[in-house]
């Protein structure tokens, strides 16, 4: 088997888009949220004692 | 990065495009043989504190204005040994322990021994035409080495040139780029040399105990950033904007927001994407290494002067694969003493800023087997679930990346040992110091290999416009910017040691 070049690969998911999945949408923004909500904790923590 | 490819439960995990003919050759990982060889070195380092100097005759080079003055054996003990026969010695030396090495990976041994003698000339010349004083001289210098101007670029610029001379090879000399594929490993290169760098930073811990302890602290915070800050905004820009399936959009959050090519690879093989898709994510981690390491310390040297610390923890979350960012501190670390000397005539001790550069991405690549962990997990439980198909913690550990264990022993032993027997610190410190000689080499050979390996052309052929556009806007866009704001709220008023005296 030939292995796929990019170009074909990117005109396939022209054709066939895949959606965001709601699944994807919690990853996305619940990683997100955390992100934000450690880094601040951190940044307090890190003036506050180190 | 290849450790994810050689390691039996990643199946679908392929390599870089230049490592495919090893992978298919089952032997010992990068990572394992990194370890292996930074402590091998390490440990004959320290025969100073036994009174035996084993590595006293490699050879350093300083700052020069006569060629002939430049090369010199690390050690006064070999002060009567010839400069040349220093740099044979050190060459001969790291010959056989790379070959050693390279028949443990299983590599093709004829064509490793006379690749590696090239990339060692080359990148060796690359770092004595940088140490000529015209381009390296700080300002402080120039009057002892009775020049009346210089570039003040430091002798680190030896990198700079390395990774242009590799360019050139890499693109305009394919036939010599073929014959040096065996001995054209950067991630073995600054693998081995981070391992070392670790002794390294032992010391400069030990002499700055609090200090160290911040930066490490502040390091750590940086998987947050990349992990869960920058990976989800780049998901969600290729899938909601630039349209890319999962499987593409995965590896390239990975490969632009963790650690380049080894978080691409082990995302690939978490989702189980076809080979093709870490592939190309992997070529293209690397070529926008280059341009970032090509500018981005020269902007942090003009706007970060006053903020040493922040510009090294830039660096380690900006730029991407681990040798492009510690070397890439490396040459911010120079630059910015150089240029804060200058400018304000403070003189910093140097290897903190590329120790904070170096502590930020080896925190990064620590969580790169629990990221890949989590994504196969959400993958195989939620978004693309296949019947009977188990998600299994060890392989959080069959994803670590085992060279950090040989940093964490250098630089826990050196800070052990110090901290017991404070007389012996002198002594550790010269132990290091020749280690270093060996980093150094290391560091100019990983540029080399990266410039080497970085081939524009064969890339745009392949049609990568759409997959770069997504870099350039995540990266130039978002990560960059991120990453100094980030840098700016951890490390803004931590200031590396001043030079006393």
């Amino acid at each position: 088997m030939t292995e796929p070049r990019l170009a074909d690969e990117l005109h396939k998911m022209e054709r066939e888009y895949e959606p965001l999945l709601p699944i994807e949408k919690k990853l996305i923004w619940y990683t997100f949220a955390t992100g934000v909500v450690l880094l601040a904790a951190l940044v307090l923590i890190s003036r506050a004692f180190v | 990065m290849p450790t994810l490819v050689e390691e039996a439960p990643v199946k679908h995990a392929p390599p870089p495009p230049h490592e495919t003919a090893i992978e298919q050759r089952p032997g010992m990982s990068e990572d394992w043989l990194a370890l292996c060889i930074g402590l091998f070195i390490f440990v004959l380092s320290l025969g100073l504190l036994f009174g035996k100097d084993i590595l006293g005759w490699a050879v350093t080079t300083a700052v020069w204005t006569i060629p002939g003055k430049a090369l010199a054996p690390a050690s006064k003990a070999y002060a009567t040994l010839p400069p040349l026969l220093a740099l044979a010695a050190t060459y001969v030396f790291l010959l056989v322990v790379m070959s050693v090495g390279a028949k443990l990976l299983r590599a093709d041994l004829k064509r490793f021994v006379g690749g590696f003698t090239v990339v060692f000339a080359l990148s060796y010349l690359c770092w004595f035409l940088g140490s000529w004083a015209y381009i390296a001289a700080t300002p402080d210098k120039r009057a002892a080495l009775k020049i009346p101007w210089s570039l003040n670029l430091t002798n680190e610029s030896g990198f700079i040139i390395a990774l242009l001379a590799g360019l050139a090879v890499g693109n305009f000399l394919p036939g010599i780029s073929r014959f040096l594929k065996e001995a054209i490993r950067p991630e073995l290169y600054i693998k081995t040399a981070i391992v070392i760098l670790g002794g390294f930073l032992g010391i400069a811990a030990l002499e700055q105990r609090a200090l160290a302890t911040s930066v490490m602290f502040r390091g750590a915070c940086a998987i947050i950033e990349a992990y869960l800050i920058y990976w989800p905004i780049v998901y969600f820009v290729s899938r909601r904007y630039f349209g890319f399936s999962r499987e593409w959009a995965a590896p390239l959050a990975s490969g632009i927001s963790i650690c380049g090519v080894s978080a691409a690879i082990a995302t690939g093989s978490a989702i189980r994407a076809r080979p093709i898709v870490p592939i190309m994510v992997s070529s293209l981690v690397v070529i926008f290494a280059v341009v970032e390491l090509l500018f981005l310390p020269f902007v942090a040297q003009h706007f970060l002067y006053g903020q040493p610390m922040v510009a090294g923890a830039w660096m380690g979350l900006a730029v991407k694969t681990d040798g492009a960012a510690v070397a890439s501190g490396a040459i911010t670390d120079s630059l910015i003493r150089a240029k804060a000397l200058a400018a304000t005539g403070i003189a910093y001790q140097p290897g903190w800023i590329m120790g904070v550069s170096a502590t930020v991405k080896v925190f990064i690549d620590i969580f790169i087997g629990v990221w890949a962990f989590v994504l196969a997990w959400v993958w195989a439980a939620k978004i693309e679930p296949r019947a009977g198909e188990k998600v299994r913690a060890r392989e959080i550990w069959q994803r670590f990346p085992k060279f950090i264990l040989g940093y964490v022993v250098t630089f826990a032993l050196v800070l052990a040992i110090g901290a017991a027997v404070p007389a012996l610190v002198p002594k550790i410190k010269a132990s290091m110091g020749q280690a270093n000689v060996f980093r150094a080499i290391f560091f100019v050979m990983t540029f080399f290999a990266i410039g080497t390996l970085s081939n524009f052309r064969k890339l745009w052929q392949e049609g990568i416009a759409k997959l770069a556009a997504v870099y350039v806007l995540c990266l130039f866009g978002y990560i960059i910017w991120v990453g100094l704001l980030i840098s700016w709220l951890f490390f803004h008023g931590v200031l590396p040691p001043v030079v006393k005296g």
